[in-house]
């Protein structure tokens, strides 16, 4: 198969790529850039693992093409931190404990960052509704729920 | 030289006060939660490596019959294509011993299968260029079968009553008699499902060849187990091959062991001389190993009117592949939790059309207690008495079956403290009696356990040039907290602030270590660490006290003191250095201490085989004691009168896991586990095509897992106090504990909502309408 350029805009940097276009932007982000917080769990856009920021709203890497995402704006789970300080979802998250494993994190904070931005943390209920496209299997879902409550407010405040 | 009292008292219980954040029983954070959560932590399969190929693996499409051709040759046209293995293909291997250490038969061992016996057998693999080659090529990939029947499962016609196992058979007094004459007697059978552990990341690996040697970066249970099974299979010495799982995404049971399609691809490597990467997909993981074995269970219980059991006589069925052998222990449960004169346990298994059903999170233990904490949730309707009532009534003084005494079992006080903080007093007796509205609300208790598993540990801890301290062992982190209780462990055992303490795992390089899985990593770990560490410390005290060059020398003190990485004379009187201070005074850049809970006289082959087979691991029972961790559930359900829907909206869980390492990390595998019940009594169910012998729904849009939508608050009390029976520093079992009753909890709540028994999981609205 033909390969095709593609340019992609990461975390701030610009990536240029001769990908087949039959790549996905998590085999792109995984394979050929060595972005891998950006997990693979099911390929199909059932977990949520690969959740990236495309133009600042969640997309599911493993559901777009590399090529699809030229010229927008990506951020994953390695752009999140500025400066080396931890985005607070990120810091909310290791303070409640809102992980085992750590295989769905990357997309469970990418996700959570989203869903405050969206205004979609208002209550508990709206959290788990909103954080539910995120599987996680070691079963943190409290734990992630006190960790986007927690962020959400100080966010507001 | 030195003596270090191990800090647990009878006061400890694993709370926030057991000690400060850095010691054992402090409520530290994850030290591997910053790369987790930056996403710098490096999984098995996402090493970057030179000339990396990737293998994708073509699988069955029937169940039962033999390959009658592989047509590969529009494959191996395909570009990129690099190799299509198939059984004519592939290098010859070894069969490898089992996880007993077992010798194997002499006999070839192909990963490629010609014979199918289930449905997503691996027949096939491509490897190509890129993941994206090899995909497309592997679709091109033609089988052609000879179908025979299949029996698809434990309903199938063909499947008839199995094999008896006799030595899951536990009897004693008669059971049938005592049975027979019982007043009251009640009967009922249980079954569950195919179920899977998916875990986010999928199996997969990375081989690669150097010479004669085999690295193998592949999330894993037990580094050392596998890297014997590679090293048979190539007929290599074991330590030509390197396993490296610095991170695990997750396992419950499933990846303990080297399987088929690690041996595919790290054949592929081999015949390319190329390092060779193999996941699979989702799909893929719902037969490339086994999930939890479908179970049929009956109980009947014979007790007197006052609720007292007489008799219980339980019998067992589990399915099992066509040429394997997996036994899930469904007396294991049923034989203990209850005090009875006359007890009988017996179990066949059934071989089904399937690949061999593996280990998820406590296997036996989960499906025993579904019968038998059902069963006497019936039999409290049956004589009208309260759940938790008829449960302390028949309550167990010692370990009915061993006749030996628990070590501890802290389950009345488990009982207590549930009740408690659910408010179970406020609950009516009678069925569809407590009502919101449209929903019914039903309240359910049950009880569960989990046997203390435990083996010989070791690890190697090393106090560095600049007071830092380092541990080093095999063992692994699927997300128990290893890292985390090891660096508290050794931060305690020295003296060293957490912070200062760097664990490195995941590497067979390091200090051996057996199986992660039977909740045994956490008291075997934490006491090898402690033994390594006190070593170390010895090391540390004796140069200071000894060396001429020490600042310690003419004190001629008997022992010193190490706190907040600092060495003091203990009353103060001398000088204050600290450690690095210390060894550079004395002319060191390191000490370093091998520390294992081997018996004294074991040889070399004993901890081979110790560390690569579970043929070592010590009996539950051994000696005067008999060990368990325990817990009781109280749940709340919502079901809807008109739909049959059923949600969970309150869960209390009080866990006696013993002394916890930390509670902080304890908790979040608690409520992992109840989350995981809520998924079996709900949701969760491998449905089989019954013409093909397939499951259907091999995704995870279609294999419902808990979502967080699915999931209320969930509160959990440790009433655990330290056990020395069980551990080196008093632990119990955490992370399967407490997935066991919470499926009958939840039943037993389902039941006091609608008066409906169900007694097939998962407990779907359409049984309920």
């Amino acid at each position: 198969m033909t390969k095709i350029p593609v340019h992609l805009d990461i975390n701030g940097r610009h990536h240029e790529l001769q990908l087949e276009p039959r790549v996905t932007l998590l085999d792109a982000l995984r394979d050929r850039l060595g972005l891998t917080g950006t997990k693979k769990g099911c390929d199909h856009g059932q977990c949520g693992a690969c959740t990236v920021h495309v133009d600042g709203e969640r997309v599911l890497a493993c559901l777009m093409l590399a090529a699809q995402a030229e010229g927008r704006t990506i951020t994953t789970i390695e752009g999140l931190a500025r400066e080396g300080e931890l985005h607070p979802v990120q810091a909310a998250f290791l303070e409640q404990d809102a992980f085992q494993c750590g295989y769905c994190t990357s997309g469970q904070i990418m996700s959570a960052v989203a869903c405050i931005r969206e205004g979609h943390a208002g209550s508990d209920e709206e959290i788990r509704e909103y954080m539910a496209g995120n599987l996680c299997r070691c079963g943190a879902y409290p734990h992630i729920v006190a960790a986007v409550r927690q962020a959400a407010l100080e966010a507001a405040s | 030289m030195t003596v270090h009292d191990i800090r647990v008292g009878e006061s400890k219980r694993g709370d926030a006060s057991d000690g400060g954040a850095d010691a054992v029983g402090g409520r530290l954070s994850r030290v591997d939660g910053p790369a987790k959560i930056t996403g710098a932590a490096k999984y098995a399969v996402e090493q970057q490596l030179e000339g990396l190929a990737y293998a994708v693996l073509v699988e069955s499409t029937i169940a039962s019959g033999k390959v009658r051709a592989i047509d590969s040759k529009a494959a191996e046209a395909a570009p990129g294509v690099l190799k299509v293995l198939t059984p004519d293909t592939i290098i010859s291997l070894k069969t490898a011993s089992d996880w007993f250490g077992t010798p194997p038969p002499d006999r070839p061992y192909c990963p490629l299968a010609r014979d199918i016996t289930f449905s997503g057998q691996h027949v096939a693999a491509v490897v190509a260029e890129t993941f994206e080659q090899a995909v497309a090529a592997a679709a091109m990939v033609k089988v052609s079968y000879d179908e025979t029947p299949s029996i698809v499962d434990l309903s199938d016609g063909k499947a008839g009553d199995g094999i008896p196992v006799d030595a899951m058979t536990k009897e004693w007094g008669d059971a049938q008699a005592a049975f027979a004459s019982a007043p009251v007697r009640i009967c009922a059978a249980y079954n569950t499902p195919r179920e899977y552990q998916a875990p986010m990341e999928p199996h997969g690996l990375i081989a690669r060849w150097e010479g004669d040697h085999l690295t193998v970066w592949e999330p894993s249970q037990w580094l050392d187990g596998m890297a014997r099974t590679y090293a048979e299979w190539f007929a290599v010495p074991f330590e030509n091959v390197r396993l490296v799982s610095p991170y695990v995404g997750g396992g419950f049971g499933s990846k303990a062991l080297a399987l088929s399609h690690g041996a595919v691809a790290a054949s592929a490597a081999k015949m390319l001389g190329r390092p060779v990467r193999l996941v699979m997909t989702r799909a893929q993981t719902f037969t490339g190993y086994g999930g939890r074995a479908a179970t049929r269970q009956t109980v009947t219980i014979g007790a007197d009117h006052d609720g007292l059991i007489q008799s219980i006589v339980h019998r067992g069925v589990n399915e099992t592949s066509i040429d394997g052998m997996w036994v899930e222990p469904l007396g294991s449960v049923t034989s203990i939790m209850y005090a009875t004169p006359n007890f009988s346990s017996r179990q066949n298994v059934v071989r089904v059309n399937s690949v061999v059903p593996g280990a998820m999170r406590a296997p036996g233990e989960n499906p025993s207690a579904f019968g038998i904490e059902s069963a006497i949730d019936e039999l409290a309707y049956e004589v009208g008495i309260d759940p938790l009532e008829i449960r302390l009534r028949n309550y167990a003084e010692q370990d009915p079956h061993a006749k030996k005494a628990w070590s501890t079992r802290q389950l009345r006080e488990a009982f207590a403290a549930g009740a408690e903080r659910f408010g179970w007093a406020r609950r009516t007796p009678e069925p569809r009696s407590m009502r919101d509205g449209n929903y019914l609300i039903g309240w359910g208790v049950a009880a569960g356990t989990y046997p203390v598993r435990r083996a010989y540990g070791e690890a190697v801890v090393r106090i560095l040039a600049d007071g830092s301290v380092e541990v080093e062992s095999s063992s692994i982190d699927m997300g128990q907290g290893t890292y985390t209780i090891l660096a508290q462990t050794a931060a305690e055992t020295v003296g060293v602030s957490a912070d200062d303490v760097v664990v490195k795992l995941g590497d067979s390089r390091f200090a051996r270590a057996g199986v992660s899985g039977g909740s045994r990593l956490a008291g075997v770990m934490t006491g090898a660490v402690y033994k390594a560490a006190s070593s170390a410390l010895d090391q540390l005290i004796g140069l200071a006290i000894g060396d001429p060059r020490s600042p310690f020398h003419a004190l001629q003190a008997n022992t010193l003191v190490v706190a907040n990485g600092r060495i003091t004379a203990p009353r103060g009187d001398g000088p204050d250095v600290s450690i690095a201070d210390l060894l550079k005074s004395v002319g060191r850049d390191r000490i370093e201490a091998t520390g294992d809970t081997m018996p004294a006289n074991s040889t070399a082959e004993d901890r081979y085989k110790n560390y690569t087979t579970i043929a070592m691991a010590l009996p539950h029972t051994e000696g005067d004691y008999s060990r368990h961790s325990w817990c009781a559930h109280f749940v709340e359900v919502r079901v809807d009168e008109d739909f049959g829907t059923v949600r969970v909206s309150r869960v209390v869980s009080a866990l006696d896991s013993g002394r916890l390492y930390n509670p902080k990390l304890a908790e979040s595998q608690w409520k992992g586990g109840i989350i995981m019940g809520i998924g079996q009594a709900l949701l969760e169910e491998g449905i089989v095509d019954r013409r093909h012998g397939r499951i259907v729904n091999n995704n995870l849009a279609d294999y419902l897992v808990p979502t967080n939508a699915d999931i209320p608050d969930i509160e959990v009390i440790s009433v655990g106090i330290p056990d020395l029976h069980s551990s080196v520093l008093g632990g119990k079992g955490v992370g399967e504990l407490a997935i066991v009753g919470m499926a009958p909890a939840i039943a037993n709540a389902v039941f006091h909502a609608t008066g409906k028994r169900i007694r097939d999981l998962p407990i779907t609205l359409e049984k309920l309408i």
